[in-house]
């Protein structure tokens, strides 16, 4: 502790210089903070994704195709099943073909929003309940379009009315906002009954069923027993559970990995050769002082120690800055992953990464400082 | 002028001597650019993709104010669309007008197994002569009626059971892949099918989009005056280049904005280097310099002679950054969001990397070019 003043006045003997180098590897973890926290970010994402919530829908395609609502009852009979909900999706848009939003149309059986990843208040819930023309509306969409409790919200889709109409009219009743990274942020949720009564095609069908499940760890055993009850059938099935689902969808950022790893490469790269070349232009400047520190009996172990440590306390810190923004930023410039924040591994290997960087880069100045000649340098200087 | 190139010289000739500094500015140019390359090689690659095969005498229509399989074309409509006037024929003497049904399928990815969407295209057999850029490699076109489908090299790539002669299930129904084909050089896949054989399997009456090709690129305005004026049709019709550039804009955004977002972060980090570096530089001039004012040089020509060093030292980062990039990046295939498409690095890239190298040499430069004509010249000459 006694020797901090002697790092504090050689790191601020060139305040100019310390301080574009603090940017320097700052903005360098930054990137790599950001870069690699998306990453990351996105497997941990995957991992918290709800494991006992299994997706049933036809093995023939997720979207295309459809199951009768009737299979419900059958689900619900597999041991392990808790909860059974019909789902019917459909595409539709307000006032513009290019505002599109998704209308989900859920069955109202008791405790259902148990078996979805939303957050609905019990207001609402009991709101939706009692209006057949009612809707929730996720939070970012009634942002988007400034939609209010109460505002009736037209809308036009492929799907027909019993009137041959293919417009729809729903009430709002109640936000509610999705932690699910594969759901998107634009969508509503109607009920399924009223659907299926003002529809004139596919009635008794539904897209999909959300199931919910008691114990998490038994995720794959069920949709086994679920998709074995169903093989052979006309009306073969395919059980998944959001944890699987969401691992496929965050598929695509996986593949960036190799452009990721050599961006941060680079980056790392040009910052070593950077602090390097500026800690040995920093010893050759300084050789006079050094060498009076050895001439007043410093050893040249703790003259190489003081340049090492001296360029720990700059790099590290300045990771740390440049890291910190990162975890601020991360959240906001990804938004579009829900529920994506810095890992803390990240930090960790940032700061790791930090400590390697000054060690690579000061061992070459440090050396130089070690094996300085105090008589030349006296002299020289 | 004179005094300019005179400072230059000397600013260069000692270069070698401050090999670190020098480094450090072309090193971290060069990584700057190399990144922003690579990247920007990225919405390069993809917007060659989905601009490869558009042709300016194909127009799309669909239903009005509908996109892709939102849109919906009644049959009756369809018979009329037939005969609207500019409409190319065919070597059989029929217009060349195609209609798409689309539906998405699923698929096992090959190498992790995870699943995929592609669309499945239902087609009018007169396809071939209204895509002429469609190559067949092996196998033959689906026969109408049959439950068979033809596949872009492409999907038997990246997916599990596009071989000839393979069955997929689809609606219940074993479909036999009995073609193989390329769509140019695109990566993307895709599938082919009778159109009446799919609408039938799926239940459906209506065809979504409809592809017409014109007899001369210049005939659209007609074409659409025509399609407008029938009041049988309530159809829209785009060029497909409008098309394809609407769908590839937000594809374009997001590589657009992540190029240039990271791109910049690392300008930033070399900028920098190169300030520190600079100062380094004349730093350790200065009794050079503050000899130069001495006998007459003028503050004007020190500053421009330091910003010209300072770019003379971008540019060769620039070009390694780019050859680099193009070394490792230029045709790698890249999988970003779902889409495929392969990487290019192109000389507008390079030219974009010199421009972004030129701008952190000025940036860098400006500073430590300053404090050399600024240096008072009775310290500068006395200094060590």
């Amino acid at each position: 502790m006694r020797f901090l003043p002697l790092f504090w006045s050689g790191i601020w003997r060139k305040p100019g210089r310390t301080v574009l180098i603090f940017f320097q590897v700052s903005v360098a973890f930054a990137l790599f903070g950001m870069l690699q926290g998306l990453k990351t970010g996105v497997d941990h994402v995957v991992a918290a994704a709800r494991g006992d919530l299994l997706i049933v829908h036809s093995r023939l395609s997720y979207l295309a195709e459809s199951l009768p609502s009737g299979l419900a009852e059958q689900i619900q009979a597999v041991p392990g099943v808790k909860l059974v909900v019909p789902v019917e999706i459909f595409g539709a848009h307000y006032q513009k073909p290019t505002e599109g939003l998704g209308v989900v149309a859920v069955g109202l059986v008791e405790d259902w929003a148990s078996a979805f990843t939303y957050t609905i208040s019990p207001d609402y819930l009991a709101a939706f309940q009692g209006l057949r023309t009612g809707a929730l509306v996720r939070d970012t969409l009634a942002q988007k379009y400034a939609w209010k409790i109460g505002d009736r919200i037209p809308l036009m889709s492929n799907t027909a009315q019993m009137s041959g109409s293919t417009n729809w009219a729903f009430d709002i009743v109640g936000t509610f906002s999705d932690n699910d990274v594969g759901a998107g942020r634009y969508f509503i949720l109607i009920n399924l009954a009223y659907l299926e009564e003002a529809r004139a095609l596919g009635k008794g069908t539904v897209q999909h069923f959300n199931v919910a499940i008691s114990d998490a760890r038994q995720a794959v055993m069920v949709a086994d027993e679920i998709d074995r009850r169903f093989a052979n059938s006309s009306r073969e099935t395919k059980s998944e559970s959001l944890h699987e689902l969401a691992q496929s969808e965050m598929q695509s950022i996986g593949d960036m990995n190799f452009l990721i790893r050599a961006i941060v490469a680079a980056a790392l790269a040009a910052l070593l050769i950077a602090t390097a070349t500026m800690m040995i232009q920093s010893v050759r400047e300084r050789s006079l002082e050094l060498a009076v520190l050895k001439a007043v009996g410093f050893t040249d172990r703790a003259v190489f120690l003081l340049i090492l440590v001296e360029a720990l306390l700059v790099c590290v810190a300045a990771a740390a800055c440049g890291l910190a923004l990162a975890t601020f930023v991360l959240p906001r410039a990804a938004s579009f992953i829900v529920g994506l924040s810095m890992p803390r591994i990240v930090v960790a290997v940032g700061l790791g990464l930090a400590v390697l960087v000054a060690l690579i880069s000061a061992s070459i100045p440090a050396a130089l400082a070690a094996r300085l000649k105090v008589a030349t340098a006296l002299v020289n200087g | 002028m004179r005094q300019f190139l005179a400072i230059l010289r000397v600013n260069l000739s000692g270069a070698g001597q401050r090999i670190g500094s020098v480094l450090t500015i072309i090193i971290g140019v060069a990584c700057a650019v190399g990144v922003l390359v690579s990247m920007l090689a990225m919405g390069v690659g993809a917007r060659r993709q989905a601009m490869e095969n558009v042709r300016d005498d194909r127009v799309t229509l669909t239903s009005v104010g509908a996109r892709d399989d939102q849109s919906s074309i009644p049959r009756d409509e369809a018979v009329v669309a037939r005969d609207l006037p500019g409409i190319r024929k065919g070597a059989d003497g029929e217009p060349l007008v195609v209609f798409e049904s689309l539906v998405s399928m699923e698929a096992g990815r090959r190498v992790t197994g995870t699943r995929i969407f592609f669309p499945l295209v239902g087609t009018t057999a007169n396809f071939t002569g209204h895509q002429p850029e469609i190559r067949f490699t092996d196998g033959r076109v689906f026969q109408p009626g049959l439950h068979e489908l033809i596949a872009s090299n492409a999907c038997a790539r990246q997916f599990v059971g596009f071989g000839i002669g393979d069955r997929r299930p689809i609606r219940g129904t074993d479909w036999t892949v009995v073609g193989r084909f390329d769509e140019g050089h695109s990566l993307q896949c895709k599938v082919y099918t009778d159109v009446e054989t799919l609408l039938s399997a799926f239940n459906r009456n209506t065809y979504n989009v409809a592809s017409v090709m014109l007899q001369s690129s210049s005939g659209y305005a007609a074409f659409r005056a025509a399609l407008q004026a029938n009041p049988a049709l309530h159809l829209e019709a785009r060029r497909e280049r409008e098309g394809a550039e609407e769908e590839f804009k937000g594809l374009q955004g997001i590589l657009d904005f992540a190029s240039y977002f990271v791109g910049t972060i690392m300008a930033i980090g070399a900028t920098l280097g190169a300030v520190n570096s600079l100062y380094a530089i004349v730093d350790s001039r200065r009794r050079e310099l503050g000899t130069l004012r001495a006998i007459g040089f003028g503050s004007g020509a020190i500053v421009a002679s330091i910003l010209c060093e300072s770019l003379l030292f971008a540019l060769p980062g620039a070009l390694l950054g780019a050859a680099l990039a193009w070394l490792f990046f230029n045709g790698l295939s890249a999988s970003p969001f779902g889409y495929n498409f392969q990487l290019a690095v192109t000389p507008s890239l390079g030219g974009i990397g010199i421009v972004w190298a030129l701008a952190m040499g000025l940036a860098g430069g400006l500073l430590p070019a300053l404090r050399a004509a600024r240096l008072p010249v009775a310290t500068a000459i006395r200094a060590a």
